[in-house]
């Protein structure tokens, strides 16, 4: 089991801060399309994520027990 | 005259020699907003050698609720924002030396701007600016911070050329369409939560005490009550055009960059994005009207009304920016709205 974090906008449109669901043996890139299409998240793609508070690309394997966050990079300032 | 920066020459990290270290820096900081206004006025009173201050707008209404520097007398003059926060840090620290320029950032401006620079700040509201921004850097090896918030989230990540990964090889590519402070608002406390990092990573770095530098990612949520650090080791892609081995520097070449051209004969600018890229109309139509913009539109475009400017949005990202003929100003508009 994974428990996958989402930040900023990402968390009104999942409507949690966080949620769980099995995605060992899966690569970041196919989370990201899976969880896209699941809550219909628009900018899914262009989000940073990390695995266990580490920075990951959209090659890395989820592993069993991981914790996987998606944190949307902004431009405000 | 050390009196002034007594309690902070008291901090044993800084000292009289972290002082005077201090004193001999020059500062090059891209935009002044909110995160320009507050990195400002700490690095002012801070006592930095030399502080250079880049930005294209001038000051409005809307900017006094958290841009520090601002005040009303200067929303009616409608100020430059570098030459009324010129002004103001002046009068703060008659100290340090304060170079305010008016204009864009265009790579041009930052090849010029950045000689004998030791930092960069990131006071911008775009990531294209961002990413030329990281490419000088990189190719200069002059570290600089990011900082960015909208809404109640921010965050930050201090890059140094050479030892980190850069911001190239976090995004891999320009996020298109991102949200803004125009379109989802900010509250104050984000941007100063941000500054907060930024300033102390900036101290840090003009003080040379290379040790005590963050190596993580920070981002939060003011509202929502969240905070990650993200440890950044594996972050570094050895085939980033920006910081790699084969760095060709991508976002300070022209085809790269959001092209914007005064229309002949009429009172209007059009802008074509850097990134080819369809934009969701529908959702951008109902997100703008909701927070008050008036938008009529049909399937191939927008229609926004602003004070005194008409911008007409097409689905592919161009965009007519009616009222203007400041390609600066045009710019500022554009990136507002869409990020």
């Amino acid at each position: 089991m994974n428990k996958i974090l989402f930040f900023a906008h990402l968390k009104d449109e999942v409507g949690e801060e966080n949620i769980r669901i099995d995605v060992a043996g899966r690569t970041v890139a196919e989370v990201k399309e899976l969880l896209a299409a699941e809550y219909n998240l628009q900018k899914l793609d262009s989000a940073m994520t990390a695995i266990n508070e580490e920075f990951a690309s959209n090659e890395n394997v989820i592993e069993a027990g991981d914790e996987v966050a998606f944190i949307p990079p902004v431009s405000g300032g | 005259m050390y009196e002034r920066y007594s309690r902070q020459m008291l901090f044993a990290p800084i000292g009289k020699n972290g002082q005077e270290k201090l004193r001999a820096k020059h500062v090059l900081m891209i935009g002044a907003g909110a995160l320009g206004s507050s990195n400002g006025e700490i690095l002012t009173r801070a006592g930095v050698g030399k502080l250079t201050i880049v930005d294209r707008d001038y000051v409005e209404a809307s900017n006094l609720q958290r841009q520090q520097l601002y005040t009303e007398e200067d929303v009616l003059q409608k100020l430059p924002k570098a030459v009324a926060a010129e002004r103001r840090l002046r009068a703060i620290n008659s100290d340090v030396e304060l170079c305010a320029v008016v204009g864009d950032a265009t790579p041009e401006m930052l090849d010029e701007l950045v000689k004998g620079v030791d930092l960069i700040l990131d006071a911008t509201d775009n990531f294209e600016t961002r990413m030329a921004l990281n490419d000088i850097a990189h190719k200069y090896q002059i570290p600089w911070i990011y900082g960015a918030c909208v809404g109640s989230f921010g965050m930050s990540f201090t890059i140094i050329p050479g030892k980190t990964p850069c911001l190239n090889c976090l995004l891999k590519s320009l996020p298109v369409q991102g949200m803004t402070c125009d379109t989802v608002g900010i509250i104050a406390p984000t941007v100063q939560m941000v500054v907060a990092h930024q300033t102390a990573e900036a101290l840090k770095i003009l003080v040379e005490d290379w040790e005590a530098l963050r190596h993580s990612f920070v981002s939060f949520d003011l509202w929502r009550n969240q905070y990650s650090s993200m440890k950044m080791s594996r972050a570094k892609d050895e085939s980033c055009l920006s910081c790699g081995s084969e760095r060709t520097y991508p976002y300070l070449s022209r085809e790269n960059l959001m092209k914007s051209e005064v229309l002949c004969g009429r009172d209007t600018v059009q802008i074509r994005p850097s990134k080819e890229g369809e934009v969701d109309l529908n959702e951008l139509a109902a997100h703008l009207s909701s927070i008050h913009y008036e938008v009529k539109g049909n399937p191939y475009l927008l229609s926004i009304e602003m004070e005194a400017n008409r911008i007409v949005i097409f689905k592919d990202g161009r965009a007519l920016i009616h009222g203007t003929k400041d390609l600066a100003q045009a710019r500022s508009i554009y990136q507002r709205l869409l990020g």
